[in-house]
This record gives C-alpha cells, structure tokens and sequence, in this order.
C-alpha cells in the first residue's frame, strides 16, 4: 500500500478497528498499515467478535455506539477471554460514557476525532507494554497478595486474580514502592506511556477496577490508598 | 453560553459582564454571587416609598384616625357631662343656701354674720351678698368686703341678677377655672352669689384626656406593628417569587414555585412556572441542538483528519500549489476540530451537563505539570512563597483546559507566553498569564470573553489560529469553580491573564 515507509505491512502487530462508519474503518485503516500494523477492519461488535476469535489483534480499537452489540458489550466480551489491550474510539466525550468505558474494561479512551500519529502512538505503547515486563521471574509478596512480575500474574491467597495487563502494570508500578506517593500524571507515565497531555480519569477507574480485585473491602481500600490531593499509594498489608 | 447568561437575556436581565479593566492586584467588587437579589424596580415608575412602607403608613393613619376620633368624641362627652353634673350641683347649692340666707335676713334683720355663718359650703366656695348697696363676702370671714363688685364675679351676671333673674356662668379665677351662680333675695331686699371652684373637676379632666389620648397613641403603635407585620406576610410570597426567579436566571432551571400553596397567587405561580418551562426546555433544545450537530461532525472530522494524513504520507513529491493547498487542508482541518471540540464543551455547559469532578488539588503542582506537559516546559512557571502549597477545590480537567486555553490564546496573538505564575491573595489562589504581546485594549477587556468575540485584534491574528471559544471556554471553567478571570496589562507591555480561585479552607495533607 504505502511505498515509502520503511516498516514492512503488519510488522508492529495486529489492529482490529471496530466502527460501524466504513469511512473511519477505511481512513485509520489506511493510516494504520502506512504506521506498519496489521489491520483487521469489522463494521459490527459482533463481527469484530468473530474476526479477533479467527486472527487474534494485539490491540482493539472499538468504538461504542455500533449497531447490535454496542462497543461496551464488545469490551466485555473480549474481557472475559482475553486481556488484549482495548481502546475505546467514541465520539461521546462525557465523563459518564468515558467512566463506562473503562469500568466494561477498557485500557484506554480516545474521543473522535482522533488525532492519527496520537491515536498510533497509544496503540505502540500499549504494544510496547504488552511485551515488556519488568523484573522478570521476581516475586514480591505482601501478605495474602503474591505478585509475579515476569509473567504477569498475581494471586490473593493463593488464587490467580484476573487483572487485566494495564492492572497489572498498575499493581506492579504502586507496589514497586511501598509507601510512596505516586501521583497520577506520574502513573499515566509509567503504566499507560503517555509521555504528553493525558487524561487521570484513566487512572481514577483502573484503581478503582484493581481495589474492586486485590481489597478485602474496596469501599474501604487497606493496599492501594488514595492520597488527598496528590495520588496513589500502595501501604504494606 | 451558559444557563445564567442565556436566562438573563431571555429575562431582560442584563448580563453580568463583570470584566471591567483591573490592575494585576485590584480587588473587583462585584464578584459573582449566588444569593437572591431584589426585583429590580424601573427607574421610571419607581416609587418612594414600597408596598411594605405604603401598607404600613396606612395601617398606621386608619389606627391613629380612629383612635384619635374616638378618644376626642369621648373625652368632649365626658367633660361635658361632667361640667353639666358640677354645675347643676353648684346651682342646686347655691339655691338652698340662698334660701337659709333669705330666711335668716327676713327673721332678724340685717344680722348679717349670723345669717352667712350659718351656711354650709364646700372646699374653695365662696359666697358672696350684696346689700343696700354693699357687698359682703363670706369666703374666710364674714364682713364687709366694700362697695366695688368682687372681682370674682363677673359683671354680666351681676347684671343679670339685679335685674331679677337667677343666672349662672362659667369663668376663670385667678387662673382657676371656676363656675358662679346669683339668686336675687327679694324678701330680703339682697342678692346672693356663690362662686365654686372647678379646679377639683379640671385635674380629673386632665387624667381622662391624658388616659384617653394615652390609648389613642397606643393604638396607633399598634396599628403601625400591624401594618408591618401584614405587610410583611403579604409581600413574603413576592419574595419567595423573587428569591427562585433569581436562582433560576443563576442558572437553576429546574426550579419552581411551590403550587398551590394559596389560592391567591395560584395564577402566578402556575404562570411563572409554565414561563420557566418554556424557557428551560427552549434552552435545553438549543444546547441539544449544538451538542447533536458537533457530535455529527466528529466521525466525519475522524476520517477527514485520517484522510489528510494519509494524503499527506503517500502522495510522493507534490507540485509546489498542491503541496501550500495540503498545508492549508491540514491547519483548517485542525482547526475546525478545534472548534467542535470547544462547541461541544461549551454545549455541555450550556445543557448543565458541566457538573464538577471535584477534588482537592495542589495548584502549584497542577500548573507545573500542565505547562510542562503542553508547552514542554517552555515558558517558566513562577511560584511566589505564598503560592506554594495552595490547595483548592477543583476540577483537573477543567482548570488543565482553562489553563492551556490561555496558554494557546497566547501563542495565538502574543507569540507565546512568557512566565506564568501561581500566587496567593487573600482569599483566593491566582494563576497569572503573561504574555509579551500587543496587550488587550482598556475598551475590549470585558468583550474578549465573549463568544466568537472578533475585535481589533481580528486584524492581527494569524490567519488560522483560534476557534474564538477558547476565552469564553476558560470563563466558564473558572466561573463553574466559583472564581472569575481578568485580563490587564502587563508591566513591560503585553497582556495579564489573571484566574481566582477560591482557596479551600482544608489545608494539605
């Protein structure tokens, strides 16, 4: 398609665009595989459904208003057997539909339209961190809580939790430092890689998501605390 | 534009522009506030005085008019009654003792000591004789008091009683107000007067009057609290109306009278609330209109901007025309992104959807990373000592937004801004914007944050810069706060961007 990058088509990885708009599908299709990913194009949650099930995306981006099962159901589903990195892709840009989105399960929420080299460069770092665990093969335990760095997995007495990568990385980035304050531009930083203007609620839902897994009671958070005015924290059980 | 304003347009109010020109430190008195404020009055029909003044003089002149009527109509009949009773006494005296003189005359001749002493008279009378040309007076002791009439007696009731008639008449004696009465004595060739005094009767007189026009003046205190009193409790509805009309042109429009509470004002009440549901739902249609019409022209803007970079990528070597046409398709297309973002702001605003994700933030930290993050760290931030560690009630995003908006307004029209800085004053948190460019005119400094506001400095924009939301966007972010932003000028030339916001009176950590 495109003869002048240097990346041969579909080297970076997969991308499966879901939007029910074939010329968005088609512009950011384009645009994608000129970045050097693969791109699978679906018109409706349940095709995209049915396209990640036959060639599985290293990242999902979905939009949330499609007709039959809407981008929320779309998340969950791919949720519940997968922890591919999702991206929600909406032309809603209030703070309930972005909540809602990430509550179902996303990793990230970008709000049409999309600016192409930010909305590529989010897709590269959710890549990126997808290969990239720290410390691999260590284990750190707190308490009932057991974190396995290299390979991704943590377990509350004894039981694998289903954390989803980004919470992961979260666990693993407040964890790292007992005690300390992280703020959140801080953990946007770190955990998601945005190194410009991102937007915290991300990490206000992905606590939220991870106190509802690894807290005794996540109304009353013990492990991952809130420090007012200035960030997270995670205290030693 | 917001609920407020809109509602103040759609009222007739005029809207609260409160951005006269002040200097980086001045105080501006006329903050926004939430509390109720009066009906305004129109200067033309304006009255003196106000319902509650009129309907509590009026109370007051009924009270003190029928009062006053009444305490004089009785204090006249009392005194008449009075007077009439005293002197019928004093005549009914003045008879018997005229007779016992008579007879006393008549037995033993001109005895005139036995026949006066023999007499029985009250306190402060006195009884006079006149005889063969002499007058006897038989007040304190009995003898001849001369040949002259006394002065207590008047002439014209001597007169009378010479001629033969019995007369009485009231006069003033020695100051004292006192009633005389003549018989002419034929047996005894004599005239008889007695003068009774009526000082006794006047003191009472004067504790009725006082008693009387005592209680006319209370009455008419009372009427005075009453008139209050009724004139509060009549007007109470009227400033129950005023209190939610003014909450609603505040931007409550969900707000209604109470309906059916009284009968009285039931008509207003259901008129007043139909009007505020039209205008409500008139409002809200606007703000639905532009929220759908910028949330249409997001999925297209996405492929457009997808498209243009595309082009841009793989077209190869452009001629020189194509290539200024691609930048200009490029910077418009970013543009226009721009202003359907910032609509879509402001339409959430508009239909109330702008409610705060409030939480306690360490300003100076937020204004550190929010420059660094968007402008690199290019312009310096300045924190004051006092600046340092000031925590207010906020909302990240929004005061992000507000922040960069002036940040881009300067990069706009100033070439960029060179410091900003974060200081406390008094009350309020500030958060400076100083730029080094043409400053902002005296006469445009209220009118910059105006929508789509284009004034002088129209002519020198960059061709494409702007989407002439961002000032109205970052007034209403830092009003939605409870604060307000001002432009004045910078020392040294350039424009001063100024945000207050209230500091929360919780302290840190």
């Amino acid at each position: 398609m495109s003869s002048f990058t240097a990346t041969p088509p579909g080297a970076l990885g997969r991308v499966l665009l879901i939007d029910d708009d074939p010329n968005i599908v088609a512009s950011l299709g384009m645009y994608l595989r000129q970045d050097g990913y693969g791109v699978s194009e679906a018109g409706s949650g349940e095709e995209g459904l049915s396209s990640f099930a036959a060639t599985p995306a290293n990242v999902v981006l979905v939009d949330l208003l499609l007709p039959g099962a809407d981008g929320l159901e779309v998340t969950r589903s791919l949720r519940s057997c997968s922890d591919v990195p999702v991206i929600v892709v909406s032309a809603c840009a209030g703070t309930p539909d972005i909540i809602a989105g990430l509550e179902a399960g996303a990793d990230d929420y970008v709000t049409k339209p999309v600016v192409p080299k930010e909305l590529s460069a989010r897709i590269r770092a959710h890549m990126r961190r997808a290969q990239l665990w720290p410390n691999e093969g260590a284990t750190v335990i707190f308490g009932a809580l057991e974190i396995r760095l290299g390979t991704g997995v943590a377990r509350k007495d004894g039981e694998e939790l289903a954390l989803t990568r980004t919470e992961f990385r979260l666990l693993c980035e407040l964890a790292s430092r007992p005690g300390w304050v992280m703020s959140r531009p801080k953990l946007l930083e770190r955990v998601w890689g945005y190194d410009y203007f991102g937007d915290t609620r991300l990490v206000d839902v992905h606590v939220g998501r991870l106190r509802s897994k690894i807290e005794a009671d996540p109304a009353r958070p013990a492990l991952v605390v809130t420090v007012r005015g200035a960030g997270y924290k995670f205290e030693r059980p | 534009m917001t609920w407020a304003r809109r509602a103040e347009l759609l009222l007739g109010r005029p809207a609260r522009r409160p951005s006269e020109a002040t200097s980086a430190g001045a105080a501006r008195s006329d903050k926004p506030s939430q509390g109720p404020e009066a009906i305004p009055a129109h200067p033309a029909r304006r009255r003196r005085f106000g319902i509650t003044a009129r309907v509590t003089a009026a109370f007051a002149a009924g009270a003190a008019a029928l009062s006053g009527t009444l305490a004089a109509s009785t204090f006249v009949l009392a005194r008449h009654y009075l007077l009439d009773q005293r002197e019928s006494a004093a005549t009914v005296a003045t008879y018997a003792n005229a007779k016992i003189v008579e007879r006393e005359l008549a037995n033993r001749g001109a005895d005139l000591g036995q026949a006066l002493s023999t007499l029985t008279m009250a306190q402060g009378t006195s009884a006079f004789l006149y005889l063969h040309g002499v007058w006897y007076s038989a007040s304190v002791s009995v003898g001849p008091a001369g040949t002259s009439r006394p002065a207590a007696l008047p002439s014209s009731l001597v007169g009378a009683v010479e001629r033969g008639s019995s007369a009485r008449q009231r006069e003033m004696t020695g100051g004292q107000p006192a009633v005389a009465v003549g018989v002419p004595l034929p047996l005894g060739g004599a005239d008889y007067f007695e003068v009774h005094s009526l000082s006794e009767l006047s003191a009472t007189l004067e504790v009725l009057a006082s008693v009387v026009f005592g209680c006319a003046a209370a009455t008419t205190l009372a009427g005075l609290l009453v008139g209050g009193w009724t004139s509060r409790r009549l007007v109470r509805p009227l400033r129950g109306i005023a209190e939610v009309a003014s909450a609603i042109s505040g931007g409550a429009l969900d707000r209604r009278l109470p309906e059916g509470a009284d009968p009285d004002l039931a008509v207003l009440s259901s008129s007043f609330n139909e009007m505020v549901g039209a205008l409500e739902e008139r409002i809200k249609r606007d703000a639905r209109f532009v929220s759908n019409v910028s949330h249409e022209l997001r999925s297209p803007l996405t492929t457009i901007r997808a498209t243009v970079d595309v082009l841009e990528r793989s077209a190869g070597p452009l001629k020189a025309d194509a290539l200024r046409a691609m930048g200009m398709l490029k910077v418009e297309v970013e543009r226009f992104a721009a202003m359907v973002q910032d609509l879509l702001e402001m339409a959430r605003f508009d239909a109330g959807a702008g409610a705060l994700d409030l939480e306690e933030l360490a300003l100076d930290d937020l204004v550190a990373n929010t420059v660094a993050a968007y402008l690199d760290g290019a312009v310096p931030v300045f924190v004051s000592p006092e600046g340092t560690g000031t925590w207010v009630m906020g909302d990240r995003q929004r005061l992000q937004r507000a922040l960069v908006n002036l940040l881009d307004n300067a990069r706009a029209y100033a070439g960029g801004a060179v410091g900003v800085y974060v200081d406390r004053c008094g009350s309020y948190a500030e958060v400076t914007v100083d730029d080094a460019g043409p400053g902002v005119q005296p006469g445009e400094r209220g009118a910059i944050f105006e929508r789509f506001y284009r004034g002088a400095a129209a002519g020198r924009r960059a061709a494409s810069s702007g989407t002439g939301l961002g000032l109205a966007l970052v007034d209403e972010h830092v009003r939605a706060h409870g604060g307000w932003v001002d432009v004045a000028e910078r020392p040294g030339g350039g424009a001063r961007f100024i945000i207050r916001l209230p500091l929360t009176t919780l302290g840190g950590n």
